[in-house]
């Protein structure tokens, strides 16, 4: 059983601590980091500090309430009122307002108002005027309702047993199983792929003939299954704490962000579906690496398994439009594509126990047999150098 | 009891026989030689050996039963093709493969350093593998076939890409371990190697055994009746001596009657006065016994085909 783990922890070691791997693990979290940047960057640009100026005929802004303050990196915009056009036009033309409005005697009555610029005022800007405008108009209204107003409407689908619900302002709710699902794929693809990897190059190297005559053959593709494995639990583990950070700190700026909130139930079907998917997947990978002679070799076969696995995200619109269509069903069940198609469905609907439950099932044994199949092939091709083992090989009844 | 008992092995791959009813033990405490060309069926048998190919027909008894993982810590094995992992640094990838011979990472340091040292390998031990010469690469697999203190040590063409005084090491090494009563199996195809080192030896030929035997025994076998005289002076013609041919530029090989003796050939020369240098009974060489061995076995192989 020492063995077991030695084999486990050197190939775990190996791709871990190489720099190309540090490299990968640290280059998702920092590009999502460098998109919230972006965000703030993109939102600070777009706020212009400038005043901006009013003239009130309708009595309106007679006791202005400043509008209420603004998150960073929004800058905070004062309201300069005017009493006369003539002044806020010569302010405008020497640039110390960035736009004013005239709110005419009957704006109340029409709703109506005018915008001078001499170039165009940011979304930013007009919002917060709107903000400054809305203040004033409900200050008069008991404070509840003038926040209920100021938020508008929310609209909020239920499903009919209640135990799941979107919200406009919730989307990333409904993708966030798909996004995680993704994840979970580039996780599983990666490692799998280093497993596959390391298997050709055993072969390669000729250390395969040393190592297997030190460890059964079991220990060493459990072993390695288990370190790819633990690999990608680690890419996940880093990413998932990147994008908790970045939950934290990007949800104040990034009003997308702010709505989201994980599902316990979501995480344990994801995780019930994505387990036993990544030992099948690092079986498949296995076997392949135990057939090929080459890694690039490798590398091609391999496309053909990715295809399947990406299949369901090609298919999107139709998911979206009905997630619980005959296809949908049907590449549940698929092994290679069951674990996209599930997560994309779980965001986009209800799905039906019995589904998930065989889906499950589907999962497990095909993850058994893809052990099975590596075990296989692996004895009958690991020290097969420059001829392929064919797959008719694998399974015709022979001794191995 | 032998360490190694083979009997009647078959393997075939396909419509390839690589290896027909081959039998063959290995006694305890020996250097036995594995020998036949090319595509004879050696390292097949080897992997038969080792549990690393299953047999068609026939068993494998190896330190006295069937191959078991706990046997496995207590065999040490150079394959033809050398294998290291390339990328890690040469003690990493060391200890790994010692820890995978049931060696503890502590004791397995301690050992390596000492081997490094005796190699002439200590400076090198954070290089990655792959910077490594080709014949310090086939040192350090040594040093992975013999760290656990094995057995049993089955090694396949052990001089390949060695200079002489790294041979002579090694071959210092195989005796050394002889001595200290690990059993060899070594392959190789390097004879006059063989002479020097091994006890007995098996020659596989098309995936059959040709020969089997002590070295000796297998010499003497091949051995006419014949002696080689070494001498500067013209030959006589000496009674008994049925036919004289130059055996080198200063040496005679005299074919014998089925009835004369050696001694008295040489009491023959000693009388008539010549200058001896040199006189032995001629045995073939092992090169010699192998050509003639595999050539007769082309030949029926062909007959029979």
């Amino acid at each position: 059983m020492r063995k077991f783990w030695d084999v486990a922890w050197h190939e775990y070691s190996r791709h871990v601590f190489r720099k190309r791997f540090i490299f990968a693990l640290l280059s998702m979290p920092l590009l999502l980091a460098l998109m919230v940047g972006m965000v703030i960057l993109v939102i600070w640009l777009d706020s212009n500090p400038t005043p901006i100026g009013y003239i009130d005929h309708s009595g309106v802004l007679a006791k202005p309430i400043p509008q209420p303050a603004v998150k960073w990196p929004e800058r905070y915009i004062t309201m300069v009122p005017y009493s006369d056009e003539a002044s806020a036009r010569a302010d405008l033309q020497s640039g110390k307002l960035q736009v004013y409005y005239i709110l005419p005697a009957d704006y109340l009555q029409t709703g109506q108002a005018q915008e001078i610029y001499l170039k165009e005022p940011k979304g930013l800007s007009t919002q917060q005027f709107d903000s400054f405008l809305s203040t004033n108009l409900l200050a008069n209204q008991p404070k509840d309702i003038a926040n209920r107003i100021l938020e508008g409407t929310q609209l909020i689908t239920q499903s009919a047993d209640k135990s799941r619900e979107a919200t406009q302002d919730r989307i990333a709710n409904i993708i966030l199983p798909f996004l995680s699902g993704i994840l979970f794929i580039i996780a599983m693809s990666t490692s799998s792929g280093y497993l596959m990897q390391a298997v050709v190059e055993e072969k390669e190297n000729r250390t395969m003939e040393i190592v297997v005559t030190s460890v059964s053959p079991g220990q060493l593709m459990g072993g390695k299954i288990l370190a790819d494995i633990a690999v990608g639990v680690t890419q996940l583990l880093v990413w998932a704490i990147f994008i908790v950070l970045i939950l934290i700190f990007g949800r104040s700026y990034i009003p997308f962000l702010s709505g989201i909130t994980f599902s316990l139930g979501t995480v344990a079907v994801l995780l019930a579906v994505m387990v036993p998917a990544f030992v099948m997947i690092c079986g498949l990978m296995a076997a392949i690496g135990a057939t090929v002679t080459e890694a690039s070799e490798g590398q091609q076969v391999m496309g053909l398994f990715t295809i399947p696995i990406w299949l369901p995200y090609i298919l999107i619109a139709t998911f979206l439009q009905n997630p619980n269509s005959p296809l949908a069903v049907i590449l549940s069940f698929f092994p290679l594509t069951a674990p996209m198609t599930v997560a994309m469905r779980i965001g986009f609907s209800n799905i039906p126990t019995w589904q998930i439950i065989t889906s499950i099932i589907i999962l497990v044994i095909s993850a058994i047999g893809a052990i099975w199949l590596a075990g296989r092939a692996f004895r009958l091709g690991m020290l097969r150098y420059g001829q392929r083992l064919h797959w008719k090989e694998i399974f015709r009844l022979q001794r191995v | 009891m032998a360490t190694v008992e083979l009997s009647h092995i078959s393997k075939s791959f396909g419509t390839l026989k690589a290896v027909d009813d081959v039998s063959f033990e290995v006694e305890k405490g020996e250097i036995f030689g594995l020998l036949g060309p090319n595509g004879a069926g050696k390292t097949t048998a080897i992997r038969v050996l080792l549990d690393i190919f299953k047999p068609d027909h026939g068993s494998v008894s190896i330190l006295g039963g069937p191959m078991t993982e706990t046997k496995k810590d207590h065999i040490g094995y150079m394959p033809e093709e050398r294998g290291m992992y390339q990328d890690i640094p040469l003690d990493r990838c060391l200890v790994y493969l010692s820890t995978l011979k049931g060696m503890e990472p502590m004791e397995a340091r301690r050992r390596i350093s000492e081997y490094l040292e005796r190699f002439d390998l200590a400076s090198s031990r954070h290089k990655k593998v792959k910077e490594l010469s080709k014949g310090m690469q086939q040192k350090a697999q040594l040093i992975t076939t013999l760290i656990h203190n094995p057995q049993l040590v089955i090694i396949d063409e052990p001089f390949s890409g060695l200079d002489p005084v790294n041979t002579q090491m090694v071959k210092d090494l195989l005796n050394e371990q002889r001595d200290k009563g690990v059993t060899i199996l070594m392959s190789t195809h390097q004879m006059h190697q063989v002479e020097e080192l091994c006890d007995r030896i098996v020659l596989i030929d098309h995936g059959r055994t040709v020969l089997y035997g002590g070295l000796n025994e297998i010499r003497k076998q091949f051995s006419g009746h014949a002696v080689i005289v070494g001498t500067p002076d013209i030959l006589p013609t000496l009674p008994g001596v049925e036919h004289v041919e130059k055996h080198n530029s200063s040496a005679y090989r005299l074919n014998l009657s089925p009835t004369t003796n050696t001694q008295d050939v040489l009491r023959t020369l000693v009388e008539k006065g010549l200058h001896i240098d040199q006189f032995e009974i001629a045995a073939p060489t092992l090169d010699e016994i192998f050509i003639r061995v595999v050539q007769q076995d082309d030949l029926e192989q062909g007959e029979r085909l």
